[in-house]
């Protein structure tokens, strides 16, 4: 028997020492760059410097976005959810639009919104023109700048929150509603008394998944607004390929990423409540 | 139910219109798209002119390839490395196998901008920067956690009771893996490399840090678009979103809530 489990064990090796050694080695190797001077040694130089490429700025930035789009898919990812849990004529053409945008690439969906939002004119610009009259500059703030990061990214990503809650709300016993609604819950009521508790983990899992993107959000940014403003990871990007063959001051962006992220998976961990 | 239909307008307005701007920027006149102030949101002037001028020559076909060979390598290390895992956790004990799972998973949310520069930088020493394994063997770390986490669920699915049958029949490993698991895991190893491929298809942190200079598509489209070689560009996008839409349609059926959280019960 340990015979076999040994025999086991060596089939799942490879694919162990691939990942564990291919990410965790270059990810501490990373911060372990950062924090060297480069005359060797310990040192703080690299973060130093970092605060004069406006680090603080990109930090406030990519949480912005982090959060932004988190509940914006949450938003919509609920309301298709809710849509795909009914039955009604042409469900199944709504349930394969909706999953589309999982097979059309960022960098597609970036160019395609970057048309769509422009400093003057765009797509969205002709709608508002027709309306008003007027148009809009979608990149005048960067707050605005920003939120057309977040719809973008929505667009691309709402489909996989929504099959997780759709999931989700499917493994809620039908009972819990019409028990509910005897005592006289209405829909909204439900929502949040019956709904939503028993979405805990699954809602759990849709923030651990995206969250996580959201801050490594890259292709998106790049694309639609440059480093105007930075995020993180654009910030870092930036920084490596201006100091290439120096990459201290960007592995210290970098590090600053990696541990927003896992305070990020921290606290949402905790809050959710783990499996067990 | 009158709210649900209302609702499924407004969806599918959302999810089609972006798309539907794809298309009129690839197939409008171009005096109705780019070089217009306010493009028209109507088919105009529809012409295939866009497409051809854009598709002919290396400049497509190059980038093209490079992508279709890396996106095969990585379907192909991924299912070689995935297979034995998948089986090996499928019938090891739960509390063996879920720390390995959870392993493999959390190393998954590394981010691939803070793994992906020293790996370039490694890559340089070992004459891996700028070629195809090279960015094939860094885009496995993402693709090879999902595919043994399908796979450990489709060997999962497979009766202990045939396995003994073929070890009291004689089977060895070998034989036993490609005359009886191999052809019942079938359709689960067709999801992994398709879903492992569409995934390389698509990425581009690691591809813009590894091949920056003759890239994959994403990376040419990028660089395409910030040129202000907008109608390459929109060309490239049509053409590259199409087989992924394909596969994404195919593969349906496998994109389920319930694989993505592992089974979680509400």
């Amino acid at each position: 028997m340990t015979i076999l489990r040994l025999n086991l064990f060596f089939l799942v090796l490879p694919a162990l020492v691939y990942i564990v050694g291919f990410s965790f080695f270059p990810t501490i190797y990373a911060v372990y760059l950062s924090f060297q001077s480069p005359h060797g040694g310990f040192s703080l130089a690299n973060y130093r410097e970092l605060i004069y490429f406006n680090v603080g700025g990109a930090i406030v930035d990519t949480v912005l976005v982090t959060v932004g789009a988190l509940l914006l898919q949450l938003a919509i990812g609920f309301l298709v959810a809710s849509v795909l849990t009914r039955e009604f004529f042409g469900k199944r053409v709504v349930s394969t639009i909706t999953i589309i945008p999982m097979g059309v690439a960022t960098v597609v969906a970036a160019v395609t919104f970057s048309f769509i939002f422009q400093t003057s004119g765009g797509y969205a610009n002709t709608l508002i023109h027709v309306i008003t009259g007027g148009s809009v500059n979608w990149y005048s703030s960067s707050l605005s700048s920003l939120l057309v990061v977040m719809v973008a990214d929505s667009w691309k990503n709402t489909p996989i929150v929504s099959l997780i809650l759709l999931a989700g709300m499917t493994s809620i016993p039908k009972e819990l509603y019409y028990s509910a609604a005897l005592d006289g819950a209405g829909p909204i009521r439900r929502f949040i008394h019956v709904t939503l508790p028993n979405l805990r983990s699954f809602i759990g899992v849709a923030l651990i998944l995206r969250g996580v993107q959201e801050f490594n959000i890259f292709a998106l940014p790049l694309i639609l607004i440059g480093d105007h403003p930075p995020l993180l990871t654009t910030l870092v990007y930036n920084l490596y390929t201006t100091t290439f063959p120096e990459v201290g001051l960007a592995l210290a962006a970098a590090t600053v990423l990696l541990g927003f992220i896992l305070v990020f998976m921290g606290v949402v961990i905790k809050l959710t409540g783990g499996k067990e | 139910m009158k709210w649900v239909n209302l609702a499924s307008i407004v969806i599918l307005m959302y999810f089609l219109f972006p798309l539907y701007i794809l298309f009129l920027l690839a197939f409008n006149s171009t005096k109705f798209t780019i070089l217009a102030r306010y493009p028209s949101l109507l088919p105009e002037g529809l012409t295939l002119a866009n497409l051809m001028a854009s598709l002919q020559g290396s400049a497509f076909i190059d980038p093209f390839l490079k992508s279709l060979e890396t996106a095969t390598l990585v379907g192909i290390i991924t299912v070689v490395l995935a297979i034995p895992a998948g089986y090996g956790l499928s019938r090891m004990p739960r509390s063996l196998a879920y720390p390995i799972l959870i392993t493999l998973l959390v190393t998954n949310m590394m981010p691939a901008i803070v793994i992906g520069i020293p790996i370039a930088v490694e890559f340089i020493k070992l004459h891996l920067f700028e070629t195809v394994p090279g960015l094939a063997l860094a885009q496995t770390l993402i693709t090879l956690p999902l595919a043994t986490f399908i796979l450990q669920g489709t060997f999962s699915s497979i009766p202990r009771e045939l396995e003994s049958q073929a070890r009291i029949d004689g089977a060895g490993l070998a034989r036993l893996m490609s005359s009886v698991l191999l052809p019942l895991a079938g359709p689960g190893i067709a999801a992994a490399f398709l879903i492992s491929w569409m995934f390389s298809w698509d990425e581009f942190t690691y591809a813009i840090l590894i091949i920056p200079f003759h890239s994959t598509l994403p990376v040419t489209i990028y660089s395409d678009v910030t040129r202000g070689n907008l109608l390459a560009g929109i060309a490239f996008s049509l053409v590259f979103t199409l087989p992924v839409v394909a596969i994404t349609l195919a593969l349906q059926k496998y994109l389920k809530g319930e694989y993505l959280t592992g089974g979680i019960k509400g």
